[in-house]
């Protein structure tokens, strides 16, 4: 290598095989006036993706030179290796995944000496690329290209035929290189950008939750919309609870990318772990606090969380420096009230006062990340008046989701993640007509069901405990004698008149003799529950009539 | 999710079984079956913990019912839990069921009565 650092200063007349380092100063003659170098200096260029752009400068290089085979390769920083990552004339070089190691062969001593290198005949030089000496190619000329100082990649061009390439050929390449370089690597740091977007976007997809469970009691609807630019770290859940209950969950991890979405799946497990141990929204919160403390990385998020009661409507929630719940009913649209909160994670011993309240048959709560409220020059009240505005009159979860969006979310360039969850509270009809199928995993259903339209009729707790079980078991008797062969259903009707309430369940089978003496167990639950019970037994089915009074409250 | 749970833990002398959730026809039978395959020869008998059932039907009873008839013929006892304020006394009382075992109100309690029951075949 010594002995052709030497030669630098030589650029003509060279005997075969031999290499020349050529001098890296600036050309005597001004290039920019030369017909080919508006190939280079296209300001269109810019506007590519890294791969038709590199495939746009071979093109323009192979026409400006007449030369046989153009190639560049990129530096791999962890590697150390530059890699072909487009070629014209040698497009093996690409398809075999070439790697040539910093300092060695041809382009791996461009790239590590920084200067440009002529071969006159691959023969006789230092080449490791053995596709180049397949390809028959004689000479070469290559150049660094370098950004702001940084190697990023080397440019080189090959004939098959002996040539002498010179100053003015390595002028026009180092006009390319200038060109090419900077606008290589702003198209693959949009590249790498895109992919970590991609990945966020992936993972906080896949931690969010798949489909929302079919529940009683509760309609759901959920919007979640990843920032253009940067994914942060929003969530929502929502999750059944034992007793008939229903959590919701949204949530803002402070940060943005990859990290935030991994958090914020943490986050979004350790509050679902802690909601199904029955602690109620302020003190689950609280204890997700907590485990933000534990956690080595400082972190930290704002979470609203609350716990719908589908047996008697009543719904308890806390917040953790997060924005206040909205509430839609028919009438009115209200902004709940909540106690400020730190934020999870922002100081030791954070509390997060719990509130209660009544979510009547048919409201809406709907829980929301700041960035559908947050406009830059905006109050902050300003833009949850305006949530307010949006959701006004819907009649659907579903409904109040598309308004939010349709007002709020803006065409283009949203600059912070959005999610958006609504639950309404179950419109409960004065008179239940239900049609359901005879199967066990049924009976739950109906429980619910029944427990809450009970509720809504005035019926207190023994009323409602004695009811459910006889129902039920009317609804068990029901299943368990409907014809196997096709699907079959029976039917539940309810009713409530001047403090009676009459359950009806009809089957279309027969009811056979109880048998073995634990099976007469339902019909003694059935008698023992209600006030008066008849039983109608026909060709065409079974029909329970169940009469109970209420107790008075 | 599922309407019940059971959660299976082994005392030196007794296996605890604590229920959880709604028992009916859709999964009392895997309940019973859960619990008599978890218990040891060895072991006096099971605790079955139904302070955290919410819900209990005939099926449940009778499921109750066959765990006390399997464990007899292992010369096996099973002790209930049953708080005062459970639904499940709720579901017996309409059923007009005899108390299908001895009822203790708490788990230490139930363990109390086999650790000062004399062992097995003594």
């Amino acid at each position: 290598m010594a002995d052709t650092r030497r030669q630098t200063q030589r650029a003509h007349n060279l005997g075969p095989g031999q290499v020349v380092l050529l001098p890296a100063e600036p050309i005597a003659e001004p290039i920019e006036d030369r017909p080919s170098s508006y190939r280079f200096t296209d300001p269109r260029l810019s506007e590519l993706s890294i791969e038709q752009l590199l495939v746009e400068l071979l093109n323009r290089v192979q026409e400006a030179l007449e030369v046989d085979t153009v190639a560049i390769l990129l530096l791999d920083v962890d590697s150390q290796q530059l890699v072909a990552r487009a070629a014209i004339g040698i497009e093996e070089e690409v398809e075999r995944g070439v790697r040539i190691p910093l300092g060695r062969g041809f382009a791996g001593r461009i790239a590590a000496e920084r200067v440009p290198i002529f071969i006159a005949d691959v023969d006789h030089a230092d080449v490791l690329n053995p596709i180049l000496r397949e390809k028959g190619i004689v000479s070469l000329l290559g150049v660094p290209l370098i950004v702001e100082g940084e190697l990023i990649g080397v440019l080189h061009v090959g004939s098959l035929r002996p040539r002498e390439f010179g100053q003015a050929e390595l002028g026009v390449l180092q006009l390319a290189s200038a060109r090419a370089a900077p606008a290589i690597e702003h198209a693959r740091l949009s590249a790498a950008l895109q992919h970590e977007h991609d990945v966020s976007v992936a993972l906080q997809r896949s931690l969010l939750p798949k489909r929302l469970a079919e529940m009683v009691g509760v309609k759901v609807a959920t919007r979640y919309l990843p920032a253009r630019e940067e994914v942060g770290g929003d969530w929502y859940d929502v999750f059944e609870l034992p007793r008939g209950r229903v959590g919701v969950v949204i949530g803002d991890v402070v940060g943005h990318g990859i990290s935030a979405a991994a958090l914020m799946g943490r986050l979004r497990t350790a509050l679902h772990s802690y909601a199904i141990e029955g602690h109620g929204p302020g003190r689950t919160l609280e204890l997700v606090d907590r485990f933000v403390q534990s956690l080595d990385e400082s972190a930290m998020a704002t979470a609203a969380y609350a716990v719908f009661d589908t047996y008697t409507s009543v719904l308890h929630y806390a917040t953790a420096g997060h924005l206040p719940p909205v509430v839609v009913s028919r009438s009115e649209t209200r902004v709940l009230d909540v106690t400020p909160a730190p934020p999870l994670g922002a100081f030791p011993y954070g509390r997060c006062p719990e509130h209660e309240l009544s979510l009547e048959s048919g409201e809406i709560l709907v829980l929301y990340t700041d960035g559908l409220v947050e406009r830059r020059g905006i109050p902050l009240s300003t833009g949850i008046e305006a949530l307010a505005a949006a959701v006004r009159g819907a009649a659907t979860p579903e409904d109040a989701c598309a308004s939010a969006f349709a007002d709020l979310v803006p065409l283009v360039g949203l600059s912070d993640d959005v999610a958006l969850v609504a639950l309404q509270s179950a419109i409960v009809p004065s008179e239940l007509h239900l049609t359901l199928p005879a199967e066990p995993k049924t009976l739950s259903h109906v429980r619910r069901v029944l427990r809450r339209w009970l509720n809504e009729r005035g019926a207190g707790e023994g009323d409602i405990a004695e009811i459910t079980i006889a129902v039920s078991e009317a609804c068990a008797n029901a299943i368990e004698h409907a014809y196997a062969p096709t699907p079959a259903t029976f039917e539940l009707h309810g009713w409530a008149n001047d403090g009676e309430i009459t359950v009806t369940v009809r089957d279309d089978g027969q009811w056979r003799p109880p048998r073995g003496h634990n099976r007469g167990r339902g019909l003694s639950i059935i008698v023992a529950a209600m006030d008066d019970v008849q039983i109608d037994r026909t060709a065409d089915g079974t029909e329970v009539v169940m009469r109970r009074y209420l107790a008075r409250k | 999710m599922s309407i019940a749970d059971v959660q299976l833990t082994l005392a030196p002398n007794a296996l605890i079984a604590r229920v959880t959730g709604e028992v009916d026809m859709s999964n009392a039978e895997d309940v019973g079956a859960t619990v008599i395959k978890a218990t040891p020869n060895e072991a006096q008998g099971v605790v079955l913990d139904l302070s955290g059932v919410e819900y209990l039907d005939s099926a449940g009873i009778y499921v109750i019912y066959g765990i006390r008839a399997s464990l007899q013929a292992r010369g096996q006892a099973l002790i209930l839990v049953i708080p005062s304020a459970s639904p499940v006394h709720d579901s017996l009382r309409l059923a007009g069921a005899e108390r299908p075992g001895e009822v203790a109100e708490a788990v230490d309690e139930a363990i109390a009565i086999f650790d000062n029951a004399p062992p097995p075949g003594s």
